[in-house]
């Protein structure tokens, strides 16, 4: 039995207990929604991109996640705090009782080890690592269970304690294969069928456990329309009741729309510019020359005219995050400075510098973006040549530890993107903290400065919440001061119209997202 | 006939097995697909293991051989994307990318015959200009733009049609005159030209002295004798059609091939890619045959012994 240590953390998080039962109606009518992406895969031990959460967070669910509000709340978990014994971590973590699959299975402590123990491999899972630290699954009882770790993990917990809830029986029994053609969660929403590249269509969950927070709509349908203008046609035309990403143009004119409701909402993604510090020779080894980019670029201006006011300025971390400093302001835009700054470091005229721009729209026009900031730069004199990349070769530019060139030697668009409200520890462990080959450390980072790797390195050590906040709030301190890992600029805002006289919507944040169905409605 | 069949066979076998090459080797040429698989963070251990697991860290040739080997048992692999069978992935949507090509193609046919043929019968007058014009408006306008404006017109302005989608016929009327016009000019170029030639041969002119009708004579005869150049031009435009589908599917929402593949293609996913252009080339030297022997039918004069 493993001894609480007074020393370490003996956080009982429990105090956020979860929703209250209550009756309900049962759900009644339909409703069709249009989505711009799809999923590949709607299996939480095999998800790849980000788009797969927006499908899988419908139907499945996690041990703890963020409310409407973004505040972390206990979810299938009722309670779990982090205790020690012999010096390493544990998570205790206690379910909720009477929770139970589409298929009618109850919920146990042995399908979250079946889930630990798919998502660890990496013939299975693409986040295997996420469960690198965990050296052991230890099942209490039905509906207790501890997470043993060789040693911290503090993004186990800003990452909602990772494990998703899936069925082993009802898994083992048909397979992978047949689990992608009928994924069976405990999630408000339960899977009808699918076909690829058109529509999912999904059933509201009659025994869901959470009556105070779930669908009153019987029968949802998510369209598949990746083209903008075809996905508000649809609208316009009645076809869909709501609709995700307004194209950014497009925002102001469906907010005057009579009868339409909009809601902008910040996405995940971070996006920064990122400076090469570790080669001998780059003029962005000197801090005043980062600085002087700082203050060259009018952030404000480009999400004003680029982004149709689309985009959230943020500093380091975003709102609410762990390690957010309202106190930390971005730096002013002020050429003048800026061309002083370069006169200081010794570039009186300037310099020329490869500057990469990302053009796969990843976000809304990321690469317009990308080139205003590239102008302002060279207009202060960084003196950019500019060079467009799509994605593949963007990321393979990123990426440490590849086998011969091209190399980052400039500047470079970039972004991370995590959980909402957000943690920065892996981020900065990816490009803050300095590349250490086959560590691990600084996988697509050029950044090298030993004060922000020993922070970064504790950073991932804690795992008390409170602690990690002001350790992040350090970092980001010591971070903005040095503009180093990259300069932060804006988080993409995302606007999802519905049809206000019909539709009942309340936006839920499933992880990283706002697409989540958690409560909606037809309106009397 | 059946030799020249086998032949044809045989020489589409070489064209597959050559498309098969090519298509393995230039898709690796876009780089590393694990980069965009595994997220920045994997360290440097998964990384390999992965790429040791999706059978990627053996030389090329070897590589091209396990997949032509599995290829002719229909085993094109696991898309490394959508973590599920290729082939499937591609035969799934086929059915929908034949449909609008087959639609667009009637489309085309239904403008260019009239046009071509009316022309012809009327060069010089404002029939030929306006038939003329109204086919290089098609190849003028691109695709996406031609689909945007119908969906802004038919579907917004008038509430006439589906903006998007799949299933009802009024779903195919749009994303089949979107695709359909382009290739509208040139086939009525074609049939204007081959009309042209027809209509001052001796068979017409002996067909108008002895009194036949005008109709007949330029409908049944001419147009027949005209046709040889437009089935060889339609074949390739349906071939072209079914790999070149991809705008005009994205724009529609249209669950077809050519959104799976252009997909694929820039997320690296080779097996989808491998499997989707050897499907579409098997189709290519299909189509071309069909059409090498539906010339035989027109023209009866045609043998293909020798």
């Amino acid at each position: 039995m493993p001894r609480t240590s007074t020393l370490c953390l003996a956080l009982s998080l429990s105090l956020l207990s979860g929703p209250v039962l209550a009756q309900s109606a049962p759900a009644r009518g339909s409703l069709t929604v249009a989505f711009a992406a799809e999923p590949t895969v709607m299996d939480p031990l095999k998800y790849s991109a980000g788009v797969d959460h927006y499908f899988m967070g419908q139907m499945f669910e996690q041990l703890v996640r963020p409310d409407p509000t973004l505040r972390s709340v206990n979810w299938l978990a009722e309670s779990w705090k982090v205790i020690e014994d012999n010096g390493k971590p544990i998570i205790d973590i206690h379910i909720r009782k009477g929770v139970k699959f589409h298929n009618g299975d109850p919920l146990t402590s042995a399908d979250f080890e079946f889930t630990f123990s798919k998502l660890r491999d990496p013939k299975i899972s693409r986040w295997s690592h996420l469960q690198a630290s965990v050296e052991r699954f230890e099942i209490v009882d039905d509906h207790h269970f501890r997470l043993h770790f060789k040693e911290g993990d503090g993004s186990y917990i800003s990452g909602q304690l990772q494990l998703w809830a899936v069925p082993k029986a009802y898994y083992e029994r048909v397979g992978e294969e047949g689990f992608a053609k009928a994924p069976v969660g405990t999630g408000p929403w339960k899977f009808v069928s699918r076909v690829v590249k058109d529509e999912l269509k999904l059933e509201a969950f009659d025994d869901y456990w959470n009556k105070e927070h779930r669908p009153t709509v019987k029968n949802l349908t998510i369209k598949i329309i990746p083209e903008d203008l075809t996905r508000v046609a649809a609208f316009k035309t009645g076809a869909v009741d709501w609709v995700d990403a307004v194209p950014l143009a497009m925002v102001e004119e469906f907010k005057k729309m009579p009868g339409v409701k909009t809601v902008s909402v910040v996405s995940g993604n971070n996006l920064f510019l990122d400076f090469n510090t570790d080669q001998p020779n780059s003029p962005f080894r000197d801090v005043r020359v980062r600085q002087a980019a700082a203050h060259a670029i009018d952030v404000n201006a480009i999400i004003k005219s680029v982004l149709f006011g689309q985009g959230e300025r943020y500093v380091e971390v975003g709102k609410g995050g762990i390690g957010y400093d309202p106190e930390l302001k971005p730096y002013p835009f002020d050429p003048k400075k800026a061309r002083e700054l370069l006169r200081q470091a010794g570039h009186p005229n300037g310099f020329e510098t490869p500057c990469y721009n990302l053009t796969t729209p990843r976000e809304p026009n990321v690469k317009e973006v990308g080139e205003a900031m590239f102008a302002y730069l060279t207009a202060a004199g960084i003196r950019c040549k500019v060079q467009g990349l799509e994605y593949g070769a963007w990321i393979n530019l990123m990426r440490r530890g590849r086998n011969g060139p091209p190399e980052m030697d400039g500047v470079i668009s970039m972004m991370w993107s995590q959980n909402l409200p957000g943690d920065p520890g892996t981020a900065w462990a990816g490009h803050l903290h300095s590349f250490v080959p086959g560590k691990g450390w600084g996988s697509y980072s050029f950044a090298q400065d030993a004060e922000a790797d020993a922070m970064v390195e504790q950073l991932k050590l804690t795992m008390d919440p409170q602690k990690r906040d002001e350790l992040a709030r350090k970092i980001a301190r010591y971070k903005h001061e040095k503009v180093l890992g990259g300069l932060t600029t804006y988080r993409p805002m995302i606007t999802l119209a519905w049809r206000d006289a019909k539709v009942d919507f309340k936006p839920w944040p499933y992880p990283g997202y706002w697409r989540g169905f958690q409560e909606i409605g037809l309106k009397q | 006939m059946l030799l020249y069949i086998l032949k044809r066979v045989g020489q589409g076998l070489i064209s597959i097995v050559g498309a098969s090459i090519v298509i393995f080797f230039v898709s690796r040429l876009s780089g590393d697909p694990i980069v965009l698989l595994l997220p920045t963070e994997a360290p440097p251990a998964v990384v390999e293991q992965v790429r040791r697991d999706m059978g990627l860290a053996e030389p090329l040739w070897r590589q091209y051989l396990i997949f032509a080997g599995n290829a002719l048992t229909g085993d094109f692999g696991n898309s490394y994307r959508w973590q599920a069978p290729a082939l499937s992935l591609v035969l799934d949507r086929l059915p929908a990318t034949i449909y609008l090509a087959l639609a667009a193609l009637l489309f085309s046919i239904l403008l260019s015959v009239p046009f071509g043929v009316l022309s012809a019968v009327y060069r010089g007058s404002w029939i030929d200009t306006l038939g003329k014009g109204f086919a290089m408006l098609g190849q003028a306008m691109p695709n996406f733009w031609v689909g945007l404006l119908l969906i802004l017109v038919l579907a917004i302005g008038f509430n006439l049609l589906p903006a998007y989608g799949y299933g009802t016929p009024a779903h195919i009327i749009m994303p089949a005159i979107a695709l359909g016009w382009y290739p509208v000019a040139a086939q009525t170029r074609i049939v204007r030209s081959a009309m042209l030639d027809v209509l001052d041969s001796d068979y017409i002119r002996m067909g108008r002295a002895v009194g036949a009708s005008e109709r007949v004579l330029i409908w049944k005869y001419a147009l027949r004798n005209a046709a040889i150049p437009l089935v060889t031009i339609l074949g390739v435009y349906f071939a072209a059609m079914l790999g070149g589908a991809f705008v005009v599917e994205t724009i529609f929402a249209w669950p077809g091939v050519g959104r799976t593949v252009v997909e694929a293609v820039f997320s690296r996913d080779f097996p989808v890619v491998q499997a989707g252009v050897l499907l579409t080339s098997i189709l290519f030297v299909t189509s071309n045959l069909l059409v090498d022997l539906s010339y035989g039918l027109i023209d009866p004069r045609i043998r293909y012994d020798r």
